[in-house]
């Protein structure tokens, strides 16, 4: 499988370990997309540009793949009645604009403070983010497991419902009605996130729960409708600079399309706490894994003095503790499926005894 | 009722099989061109129509195959509504009182 045609600065040779590993995250990354709406393109790009990609081809790439996934697993989820498209479009909208805002930021401090300063912006967004959203969402998880009452609506989302600014929208699936004044904000962290750490839902997901007040089923619904909406659009772009290697794109898509599904399937086996559960684990565990990536940044604007062998030691356990947030993430959402599965096999032989 | 889940059963297969079949081929096709394929796909400009088009070709076609394949497997969504919940009664604006004409004038 050696491209001798390619440009061999854009392409990498593909070789049967690249394809197998790039097939697995892939499908580990669809799974979880399909359950919690977003997740596997934190992964899936560095572990692209660790076989040697390109950055600017693995994200574009990363992208091509993601808005084809996030539309299979809209669809299917719509099916099982989770997704509310006028909300998905709605926080789409006003989440291209967070978008353009994110990359006019991401320039001023490249143009600032060279790469290293923007990696560090990077890894500082993600650390503050994810440590802030993650560690509530799994707190309001924990809380919910242990009341009796399932899952009610937050009380910044039922004070914001009750607030009467004109033009109120009204979401059907969702079951909510929201001046739209309150989703703009939503949307617009979502986008501002996803152009500096490339997960606009660790943002959009907890935003429609918290702040809107759809519950996490939809909400993590909606998301897909949003991540297919804003990963087309930045395909076109990166596909008009000819960034894309289709190769790279359609193995990954061979993986995730077979993980979103399965991802999809489970959110109807599960509690919808374990989506809450799942995405608390998995932003946590990569706050973590980006913490280890500061470091570096630090030694490169010479505002810390670190040795080469930690900073490399360092940067493996980064990468490596990514991978472990996904599998976490993968292996809760199996073992919850399961669960479920047997609940629901156990219902279903003693409702046929009944019968008998 | 057994009778009608083995034609079930057949079914799912028979799209399983058609679709996997669609999906080899077209993965085939774009695999055994791999190179000129991705520099044709990588030009630019108006080409930029090319993957995107490959993409949702092959979302419908995989995702077709996927889909069969998990229920032929026996792994399939239990049919269940999103749980509704109880959310705030949609706010009214203030309502000023009626104006009332006095009779007793």
């Amino acid at each position: 499988m050696i491209d001798h045609a390619l440009d061999a600065a854009k392409f990498i040779d593909l070789t049967w370990m690249n394809v197998s590993f790039l097939f697995i995250v892939g499908f580990i990354g669809g799974l979880v997309s399909g359950f919690i709406g977003s997740g596997g393109a934190f992964v899936l790009t560095p572990a692209m540009m660790s076989l040697g990609v390109p950055a600017a081809v693995a994200v574009a790439s990363n992208m091509c793949h993601k808005f084809p996934k996030a539309m299979v697993g809209a669809y299917k989820r719509y099916k099982y009645g989770q997704v509310d498209l006028k909300l998905g479009i709605v926080m789409a909208a006003s989440a291209t604009v967070g978008v353009q805002a994110g990359i006019k930021i991401q320039e001023l401090i490249l143009s600032k403070w060279g790469e290293a300063g923007s990696n560090l912006y990077v890894s500082l967004s993600f650390v503050a983010v994810l440590l802030f959203v993650g560690s509530y969402v799994f707190y309001d998880a924990f809380k919910t497991s242990n009341s009796e009452g399932g899952d009610p609506v937050p009380k910044l989302a039922r004070r914001l419902q009750s607030i009467n600014l004109p033009p109120m929208i009204h979401f059907k699936t969702a079951d909510l009605t929201i001046s739209l004044w309150f989703t703009i904000p939503v949307g617009f962290a979502t986008g501002l996130l996803a152009a500096t750490i490339a997960v606009g839902g660790f943002v959009g997901v907890p935003g429609m729960i918290y702040a809107v007040g759809a519950s996490g089923l939809i909400s993590s619904a909606s998301e897909l409708v949003i991540a297919f909406l804003m990963g087309f659009g930045g395909t076109v772009k990166w596909a008009m600079h000819g960034m894309v290697d289709i190769r790279l794109t359609l193995i990954i898509l061979a993986g995730s399309l077979v993980g979103v599904q399965l991802g999809a399937i489970g959110t109807t086996y599960v509690k919808e706490n374990m989506i809450k559960i799942v995405m608390g684990t998995i932003m946590l565990i990569v706050a973590v894994s980006r913490a280890l990536a500061v470091p570096q940044y630090l030694n490169q604007l010479q505002l810390m003095d670190v040795d080469k062998f930690t900073l490399s030691i360092l940067d493996m356990v980064s990468f490596a503790t990514m991978c472990l947030a996904l599998a976490v993430g993968a292996v809760i959402i199996i073992g919850a499926m399961l669960k479920g599965r047997r609940a629901e096999y156990a219902a279903q032989t003693s409702e046929s005894y009944e019968h008998v | 009722m057994a009778a009608k889940t083995q034609i079930r059963k057949k079914k799912i297969l028979m799209r399983t099989l058609m679709y996997g079949a669609i999906t080899t081929a077209l993965y085939a096709a774009v695999f055994s061109y791999a190179s000129p394929i991705t520099e044709l796909f990588a030009r630019g400009g108006f080409y930029a129509a090319l993957p995107i088009a490959t993409v949702f070709v092959f979302s419908f076609a995989h995702g077709a195959f996927s889909s069969s394949l998990w229920s032929a497997l026996g792994i399939e969504a239990i049919t269940k509504q999103a749980a509704k919940r109880k959310t705030a009664p949609s706010p009214r604006p203030i309502q000023k009182p009626r104006a009332r004409l006095r009779m007793s004038a």
